[in-house]
């Protein structure tokens, strides 16, 4: 950052391309510069440490420069800030003598006076890495996660009863190993409110759970899973675990105004989850519904992912190079979004330089930031093309009457002496063709999807102290190596391609237009193993509360190694096999007899040599997220209104009924309820969600309306019954699917005496109660 | 045996689903040391944040050249900042050396110059971009956009709060500064690390913390509601046995009944006396300082108060005039929290920071304003572990760039870290695959400024 701040005043040479020398002046840089430079300069100012920003192994970085600007001005000395440090005699006192330990001697002096007099020569080939990389491509690909999947044959067992999954063998196999037994199964009870809270994220009517408890046929739970996979409920729990990864917002930045209502993009998620559509097809939709030819015009809402990326605000008073520093963070953070969500890689490292731990270069992240570079934000009608045009047509005849109507007002208000009638009928006159075009366009108030379209950004001057952005409509663009993440510094033009470790010849290149279509081609098929598991990762996570690879963003060298890396392989190959399905994926997970055991067992061995549940030798209990909370608590006070899809409301509203999902989401500012139970900041890719315990909730638990409304709401509900034995009875079958104990029979009835509690306080002290909260 | 571990090893250790479960009680050490990596000088922070960009030649960087060159643009000014300047345009203030130590101060600023000799000025600060948005990330959370955690939010990661009663991260702010509640994220730390900003317009504790009270029930009730709710879990939870996360809720639902207490004497300055109230003034940025300090002596890690709504110091017109009431509306509030903190041996170990997202230029934008300038500005230090009535850095003969000793917002960053006990290069947090920081790969201590 530094330099790019230095830049602005002092941009000698920054974008000039790195040359070719003599061989007479690299023989001397190398026998007489670099020696001089490794003994006395590197210790600070190479690749490990760059004190004051500076970096000397390099033409580039010494161009750059550091926190006073370019190091060096090629062919002439005394103008070259290295010298002035070396002389240490900068009479400002600007310019730090350099290097500390002492001044060199004068021989040395001369040495960089001469080496700066014949153009400050540097080889190529060690210009700072930034043509070529040090990655080992090879050794890279052989990365367990890089590694193809395919189906795994059964781990033997010795218990051959317990399994009824694939994924149950590799589970008993391990515990097995460590001499131990798996917890047995859940009640029943329990089991139909896991499967409601997973599936559905809300919990079961008392007679479904009496219904499944007395169902003693074989494949009741199977049906139960089917049931609750055809509500089109499910979609809204799921769609909202997606909605984290994609950093899904209704409000986003109020700088940009944009027409788009993002909620059609949530919907579509809830659709696309309730269809099961295959995760390939979900994932190239949401890069180029629009590209695609076999999709429907209401498909753009899949765009959203991208089309509601955050944006930066950009002071076109700033110098064009500050703006495009500007740009960079935002291809940053999308690159982010993109790479974490689909392929638990952390590429966005790789702006300023080569991954330190993946076999990820800085040339493959240009070669995708060319991608979104040649892409726009931008709104999109979900109507096919004809209609849009005719929309758009009525729409621009429309601003032009409207500003017609506007200078004729204007013209009246200057002229209040002489109000001329004929005005006034123009203006009467342009009115009523407005409201006839409106009319006959059924289209014109047509809702616009936050979308994409094909065009290349352009950064440039505007005169010399503003800068303009110019897109390019259908332009696509390669873009340039930042070097050290420093658009006033430009290394090649990089084409654009896919990361060069999922290859196994030359990258993909990404191509086709802006290369969105062909990048997401590239991730459900050049990555399809690594996107696979990834996502089965994910799925298995929400199912148990731990994944099986517990960094479920970061599948690189940083990242953990997966538990049972033999299961999460077999299972993403048969995923993929499955034709990616995920309601295919729920049911291997739900069914296996893993996910039905029991979540404790007293006295189990498994506390002592598997305290964190690894291996799942038992069910983890879960708390359940804000959403599925709030949910439940309007559910069962008989408050919640079901209906699905739509415009965003703010939950703040106490008569707000519907699902959490629909909630509007800020960025700017989350709601209360949000905020205080770990929603994660929209404005980046949220990997999972951290649960968190603070008396700030519970502050909100036992004060806040909203638990006093259902309260209230739930305590008239149960005064229904017939007596308060009755009454209780019945909390306890919405709340928690069962009956109550005498001992909670009593505590209630004494805490309900006349003189003491009533039911509203009592409905609340159980909507408060962790058996609500927590999932067994 | 928990105890032997700092939080960020407890969370390592957990893994980051279950890390953060044990939350205030059971992961808090009541003894922060605990999770320092060296001593500390200071245990809390006060921030004074001038949202909008205070002008430093007007307050604590007399440049006496500005006035003789008066509406000439020498080439040291010739620096691109948000707008197009035009010539120097004079300071009308005059400067006094103030206290033991000589430093010479504004008439603007005539009790606080009482206060000098504790004060350690930095003419030196520089950041990178001269808008407010990305400025005020930057001062924030070290970065130009929104998506990292800030300051307050690795203090309250990495040290915990010193009050289970409180949180350990408090914005104070008579309205909205720009940008709002991205200036206090927790980024991709987990949420309970977020600042709680709080909106002191109205002074009612109950007005200022969510959900503080319980607008039906008297206390009594809701602890016999409590007893009740607590019976139940303590059922629930003997047929589960030993389960951290249904613990720690069990343990935070109490702490939250006595935070309704204790957050209301807190928050309550009108137990202040009648005298210490009148020392502060009447302000709305006196009564976010006295505040401050009721949150900073409860063990609050930082409290941050914003001048005020919107972005109150950015003069871009009439910058004289305005500059002057706002010194009015700072002054004496900031002399009286100095002097409060000081007389109550709080100011050994509470760091006071003053200063905005950047400075302002000494060139005249539009007549009679100033713009933003990133190039020099000024904060000052107080209390814990800083040395007073000393300067650090200088900028040039106009007041415009810093050359001398310059300090970017990383290295006022590393600074602060080190004086709360924590090395700015360990203090870390994996996500994406990387170890992030505060300073992300930049920042160096200012050792001049330590005591």
């Amino acid at each position: 950052m530094h330099a790019i701040a230095v830049s602005l005043i002092l941009a000698a040479g920054a974008s000039e391309p790195a040359s070719a020398f003599s061989r007479a002046d690299l023989d001397f840089f190398e026998s007489k510069v670099r020696p001089l430079l490794v003994e006395r300069c590197f210790k600070c100012h190479a690749d490990k440490k760059q004190r004051g920003g500076l970096r000397l192994d390099g033409r580039a970085h010494y161009l750059a420069g550091g926190d006073s600007g370019p190091a060096l001005v090629p062919g002439d000395p005394p103008k070259s800030l290295l010298i002035k440090a070396i002389h240490g005699n900068d009479p400002l006192g600007t310019i730090k003598a350099m290097p500390p330990s002492g001044k060199l001697p004068a021989r040395e002096i001369a040495v960089l006076e001469e080496w700066i007099r014949r153009g400050a020569p540097y080889p190529l080939a060690s210009a700072g890495k930034t043509a070529s990389s040090n990655i080992d491509l090879v050794e890279g690909r052989k990365f367990w996660s890089f590694q193809p999947v395919r189906p795994l044959p059964a781990p033997p067992t010795k218990d051959k009863r317990w399994a009824t999954k694939p994924a149950d063998a590799f589970i008993l196999a391990e515990l097995e190993k460590r001499g131990l037994r798996p917890a047995p199964p859940a009640d029943r009870r329990t089991l139909v409110r896991r499967a409601y809270f997973d599936l559905i994220g809300l919990p079961p009517d008392p007679a479904d759970v009496e219904r499944f408890v007395q169902d003693s046929a074989r494949d009741a739970y199977p049906k139960l899973i089917d049931k609750l996979l055809s509500s089109p409920h499910y979609g809204e729990r799921w769609a909202r675990h997606w909605l984290d990864l994609v950093r899904y917002c209704d409000i986003g930045e109020d700088y940009y105004p944009s027409k788009a209502s993002p909620y059609l993009y949530r919907d579509w998620v809830i659709r696309a989850i309730n269809d099961d559509v295959p995760y390939d097809r979900f994932v190239r939709m949401q890069f180029a519904a629009d590209l695609m030819a076999e999709t429907k015009p209401a498909d753009r809402a899949a765009l959203g992912f991208l089309g509601l990326s955050p944006l930066y605000w950009k002071e076109l008073k700033l110098d064009h190079v500050v703006i495009k520093t500007v740009v960079a963070e935002e291809w940053e953070e999308r690159i982010h979004a993109i790479a974490s969500t689909f392929l638990g890689l952390t590429v966005a490292c790789a702006r300023c330089h080569d991954h330190k731990f993946d076999p990820i270069s800085t040339h493959d992240y240009y070669g995708i930031a060319g991608v979104l570079a040649s892409t726009r934000l931008a709104d999109r009608y979900l109507l096919p093309d004809d209609r849009v045009a005719i929309v758009i047509k009525a729409r621009s005849q429309v601003a032009d009457m409207e500003k017609r109507i506007a200078d004729l007002e204007k013209r009246i208000k200057a002229l209040t002496a002489d109000k001329k009638p004929d005005r006034k009928a123009d203006i009467d006159k342009l009115k009523t063709e407005i409201a006839a075009i409106k009319k006959l366009t059924p289209d014109y108030d047509a809702p616009m999807a936050a979308g994409l379209e094909e065009a290349s950004l352009h950064v440039l001057p505007d005169g010399p102290h503003r800068t303009k952005l110019v897109y390019k409509p259908n332009e696509a663009q390669d873009v340039a190596m930042q070097v050290r993440g420093n658009p006033g510094v430009l290394g090649p033009v990089v084409p654009r391609h896919f990361l060069s470790v999922l290859a196994t010849g030359d990258p993909r290149p990404l191509t086709r237009g802006s290369g969105r279509l062909d990048l997401a081609d590239a991730l459900v098929t050049d990555a399809a193993p690594l996107a696979a598991r990834v996502f089965v990762n994910r799925v298995w996570k929400h199912h148990f509360g731990t994944g099986l690879v517990e960094t479920p963003s970061d599948f690189g060298q940083q990242g953990e190694r997966p538990s049972h890396p033999a299961l999460l392989d077999d299972l993403a190959a048969r995923f993929i096999d499955n034709g990616w399905s995920l309601k295919w994926l729920h049911r291997e997970i739900m069914l296996s007899t893993t996910f039905q055991q029991a979540s404790f067992v007293a006295g189990h061995p498994g506390r002592e040599v598997d305290p964190g549940n690894r291996l799942y030798w038992r069910m983890n209990r879960r708390r359940l997220d804000v959403e599925a909370w709030r949910d439940s608590m309007l559910t069962v006070a008989g408050n919640l209104d079901r209906t699905l899809f739509g415009p965003p409301r703010a939950l703040r509203e106490l008569d707000n009924n519907r699902r959490t999902i629909y909630g509007t989401v800020k960025r700017r500012e989350t709601d209360d309820l949000l905020r205080l139970h770990d929603f994660p900041d929209p404005s980046i890719h949220s990997p999972n969600r951290v649960p968190t315990t603070t008396p700030l909730q519970q502050l909100f638990t036992l004060n806040s309306p909203l638990l006093r409304l259902q309260a209230v709401v739930l305590a008239k509900r149960l005064q229904a019954e017939a007596g308060d034995e009755a009454k209780i009875r019945k909390a306890y079958a919405l709340l928690f699917g069962r009956q109550p104990s005498p001992g909670q029979l009593r505590l209630g009835l004494e805490f309900l005496r006349p003189d003491a509690g009533n039911w509203e306080q009592y409905a609340q002290a159980l909507l408060a109660s962790n058996e609500f909260l927590f999932v067994d | 045996m928990i105890h032997t571990l700092s939080r960020r090893q407890m969370i390592k250790a957990l893994g980051g689903g279950l890390g953060a479960l044990g939350l205030g009680a059971v992961l808090n050490p009541p003894n922060a040391d605990a999770a320092t990596h060296h001593r500390p000088r200071a245990r809390r922070i006060i921030q004074l944040f001038m949202n909008g960009g205070p002008f430093a030649p007007d307050l604590l960087d007399p440049k006496p050249a500005i006035n003789r060159f008066a509406g000439q643009r020498p080439a040291a000014v010739q620096l691109r900042t948000e707008n197009e300047t035009g010539g120097l345009m004079p300071v009308p203030f005059r400067f006094q050396p103030a206290g033991r130590c000589g430093i010479p101060v504004s008439e603007l600023l005539p009790n606080f110059a009482r206060c000098i000799d504790d004060v350690c000025v930095i003419r030196s600060l520089h950041t990178d971009n001269p808008n407010h948005g990305p400025a005020l990330f930057l001062m924030n959370n070290g970065s130009i956009t929104p998506t990292r955690p800030t300051m307050g939010a690795w203090l309250s990661y990495g040290l915990g709060t010193e009050n289970v009663d409180l949180p350990a991260y408090v914005v104070l702010c008579p309205g909205r500064p720009v940008r709002f509640a991205e200036l206090w994220s927790s980024g991709f730390l987990p949420a309970e690390h977020q600042g709680t900003y709080i909106n002191h317009t109205n002074l009612d504790p109950q007005r200022m913390i969510p959900f503080l009270r319980n607008s039906n029930l008297t206390l009594e009730q809701q602890r016999r509601q409590l007893t009740l709710m607590q019976r139940l879990n303590e059922d629930h939870q003997a047929e589960r046995g030993v389960d951290a996360a249904l613990e720690a809720r069990i343990r935070a639902m109490e702490t939250a009944y006595r935070m309704q207490l204790a957050g209301t004497d807190a928050f309550d300055i009108n137990r202040e006396p009648a005298r210490i109230r009148a020392e502060y003034g009447t302000t709305h940025f006196a009564n976010g300082c006295l505040l401050a300090r009721r949150l900073a002596e409860r063990g609050v890690r930082l409290v941050q108060v914003y001048y005020g709504n919107g972005q109150p110091w950015d003069t871009h017109r009439n910058h004289n005039a305005q500059t002057r009431d706002l010194c009015r509306d700072i002054d004496q509030p900031m002399a009286a929290l100095l002097t409060d903190l000081k007389r109550r041996g709080l100011l050994d170990d509470t760091l006071v920071i003053w200063g905005g997202e950047f400075g302002r230029t000494s060139t005249s934008e539009s007549g009679d304003g100033r713009d933003h300038n990133h190039w020099g500005f000024t904060y000052w230090l107080a209390g814990g572990g800083v040395r007073g009535g000393i300067t650090h850095g200088a900028t040039d003969d106009f007041g415009f760039r810093a050359i001398h000793d310059r300090v970017h917002v990383h290295d006022l960053h590393a600074t602060i870290l080190h004086l709360m006990g924590l090395d700015h290069e360990r203090l870390t947090y994996r996500y994406a695959g990387r170890d992030f920081r505060l300073t992300d790969v930049h920042g160096h201590v200012v050792r001049e400024v330590l005591s």
